[in-house]
């Protein structure tokens, strides 16, 4: 009786959570503006050099990451693939797509530093059909590389 | 409505007292409990105003943290100076202290406020862990990143939101605190006028206790005041209501005030009667002592004085005769005199010995007639007897005694002489013998007195002799014989008495 009501309880803290957060992200996000919160760990990274040996216009990056949201488990929730052409030394443009578990986010943009940067969200699939705002990164450590990812949904 | 009255009217006056005194406690009760309900609702407002006020300075204290943080990244960032750190890492030390956690304990007054609370803590703890630490990680490692405009709008994006929480959250507490504070004083005003109605009710019911205290019992207790002043002002008839508005007590007061008046005044009665008899008693003492002294001086001065005659003259023996036979006829009335009153004072006391002789009453009333008949020269004396014997029980002299006092008031009481008739007959199983005179008559307010003891009315005024005890007498000895006596009067025409006894019973 008593390990029932813990594995209730348990259950119930699971579905709060994962209904304020991950879980209920594609839900947050199709039905108006809201703020989404996971994290990333690289898991590879590919840079195609083109032109002049090192950095420079035209190399091309390609990254993979496993996204987490370890308030609901610790396995990956989904993974994101950034594609991304240096246009100077330092600035890279590029184009992410986040695979989460309702569906897809494209988002776009300009990133001068990968500790800091933000990225337009241009659209959807599925759960998140058309939608629009921003996605900020910031970095939490260098090795392994970890990120945090904060989507500011406005519709 | 009229059974509860019923009810109540049934109760004793204690229970009355005990019932009112209750219905007042439980009012005046009802009065402080919501005073007391209200002093407990502005404690109530109270605490929850030094609540918000404390929520106030939490969330304040807390809006200082997220300054602090902000300033010390800000200026870090900039200068790459470790000294602008020291707000940043006093406040991330106070937040880690518990802050956030007392924030929420203190704001969770309401859900809607607890998950402001929530949300608010979260942000913080959001701008702290992930963008503070990583932002100053990133400055240190690449400061030209930590100071790109990136950098500044997700400072200022997350601060804005952070500051936009606190803004809704303190609005929400003071709305709760002015609500909180409207209802306390609401229900102060409340409070004040249920005190106020509660009191004027209590007043109001003590005074109509007072005036139903003053009618149930001071009402009816002055009454019996007012009535015992009038008994003791000699007003004996003086009662009291007893169904009046008095309740069980007072209107006990009230059956034992009327049965002591009826007391006194029976008693009263009594004594008035015991008074009017002892009155009466010293009057025929009186009359007694003038009667017997005049009656008996009569013939005793006659006696003296022809004794006195007889001894100091010397007289012829015819005059000597005379007066000897003054001498004994005064002699005799004098031993008639005292022959009375030996017999009623006998009578009265019940010590006359009467015989129980069968006689005839007709023979008795001839032989007296006869005695009589050669009294006086200017009456006659008629008698009237069946040829049947008139046979009675008793005591002859007695009766011959009651019918000679008959024939002398009918011969003292007709001075100017007449007929005297006297008859003797039966009716039905009677004797009844009569005589009549055609004397003086006695007047209508005088004939109830007749019979009374030393009774004469107007005889002493018309020289006529006797002591008022023969009708007495007379009536007691027919009366012990069983018989009747009484009379007929008309003054100026005579009169008649009669007297009836039961015939002896063998000859019926």
């Amino acid at each position: 009786m008593t390990r029932l009501f813990y594995v209730f309880v348990i259950a119930a803290g699971f579905a709060v959570i994962g209904l304020s957060n991950g879980w209920s992200l594609g839900s947050s996000a199709a039905t108006g503006p809201g703020t989404i919160r996971i994290t990333s760990r690289e898991i590879s990274r590919v840079r195609v050099d083109a032109g002049r040996p090192g950095r420079g216009p035209g190399d091309t990056e390609i990254v993979r990451l496993n996204l987490f949201n370890k308030r609901i488990k610790r396995q990956p929730i989904g993974h994101a693939d950034y594609v991304c052409t240096f246009v100077t030394s330092g600035t890279r443009s590029c184009t992410a797509t986040i695979f989460l578990p309702k569906g897809r986010l494209v988002a776009g943009g300009s990133i001068r530093f990968p500790e800091l940067y933000e990225l337009a969200v241009l659209g959807g699939t599925r759960l998140y059909d058309n939608a629009r705002g921003t996605l900020t990164v910031i970095r939490t450590t260098r090795r392994p590389r970890r990120d945090i990812f904060v989507f500011r949904l406005t519709g | 409505m009229s059974s509860l009255r019923h009810r109540l009217k049934s109760l004793s006056l204690a229970l009355r007292m005990i019932v009112a005194s209750a219905v007042l406690a439980a009012l005046v009760a009802s009065v402080f409990a919501v005073l007391i309900n209200a002093v407990s609702g502005l404690n109530d407002a109270t605490r929850r105003e030094a609540h918000a006020k404390d929520v106030t300075a939490a969330t304040l204290r807390l809006e200082k943290l997220v300054l602090d943080l902000e300033t010390g990244v800000r200026g870090y960032i900039l200068t790459g100076e470790d000294g602008f750190l020291k707000p940043y890492r006093e406040a991330r030390q106070e937040l880690a202290s518990g802050r956030l956690r007392e924030f929420e304990r203190l704001a969770s007054t309401t859900p809607e406020q607890g998950r402001r609370a929530r949300n608010l803590t979260t942000a913080i703890r959001q701008y702290e862990q992930d963008y503070a630490v990583n932002l100053l990680n990133i400055a240190r490692a690449n400061p030209p990143a930590a100071r790109d405009f990136v950098a500044r709008e997700e400072g200022q994006r997350r601060t804005d939101e952070i500051r936009g929480q606190f803004t809704n959250f303190l609005a929400a507490e003071n709305a709760l605190a002015a609500a909180s504070a409207g209802s306390a004083d609401r229900q102060a005003d409340r409070a004040v006028a249920l005190a106020i109605a509660g009191l004027i009710a209590s007043t109001l019911l003590i005074i109509l206790f007072g005036i139903y205290l003053a009618r149930s019992t001071a009402r009816p207790v002055r009454g019996v005041a007012q009535a015992a002043t009038r008994l003791a002002g000699g007003d004996l008839s003086t009662r009291l209501d007893e169904k009046g508005p008095g309740p069980g007590e007072v209107g006990e007061l009230q059956v034992a005030f009327n049965q002591m008046a009826e007391q006194l005044e029976r008693g009263r009665a009594e004594l008035e009667s015991q008074n009017e008899k002892l009155r009466e008693s010293e009057r025929l003492k009186s009359e007694l002592v003038s009667i017997v002294s005049h009656e008996l001086r009569t013939p005793l001065a006659s006696v003296l004085g022809f004794t006195s005659l007889l001894l100091t003259r010397e007289v012829s023996p015819e005059e000597q005769r005379r007066y000897l036979e003054i001498i004994d006829a005064q002699g005799r009335r004098l031993s008639s005199l005292l022959n009375d009153f030996l017999d009623i004072e006998r009578l009265e006391e019940g010590q006359l010995k009467l015989a129980r002789e069968l006689f005839d009453m007709g023979t008795l009333v001839g032989e007296q007639a006869q005695l009589f008949a050669g009294q006086s020269e200017k009456h006659q004396l008629d008698v009237v007897l069946p040829p049947r014997p008139l046979p009675v029980r008793g005591d002859p002299d007695r009766m011959a005694q009651v019918v000679a006092n008959l024939l002398s008031n009918a011969i003292k009481y007709s001075p100017e002489g007449g007929t005297v008739e006297v008859v003797g007959q039966r009716e039905d199983d009677r004797v009844r013998v009569s005589v009549r005179d055609e004397g003086l008559g006695i007047p209508d307010e005088l004939q109830e007195q007749v019979f009374g003891k030393f009774f004469r009315g107007d005889a002493p005024a018309s020289g006529i002799a006797g002591t008022g005890l023969g009708l007495t007498i007379a009536r007691s000895l027919v009366e012990a014989h069983g018989g009747t006596i009484s009379f007929e009067s008309a003054t100026g025409e005579g009169s008649v008495f009669w007297l009836e006894l039961p015939i002896a019973a063998n000859d019926r």
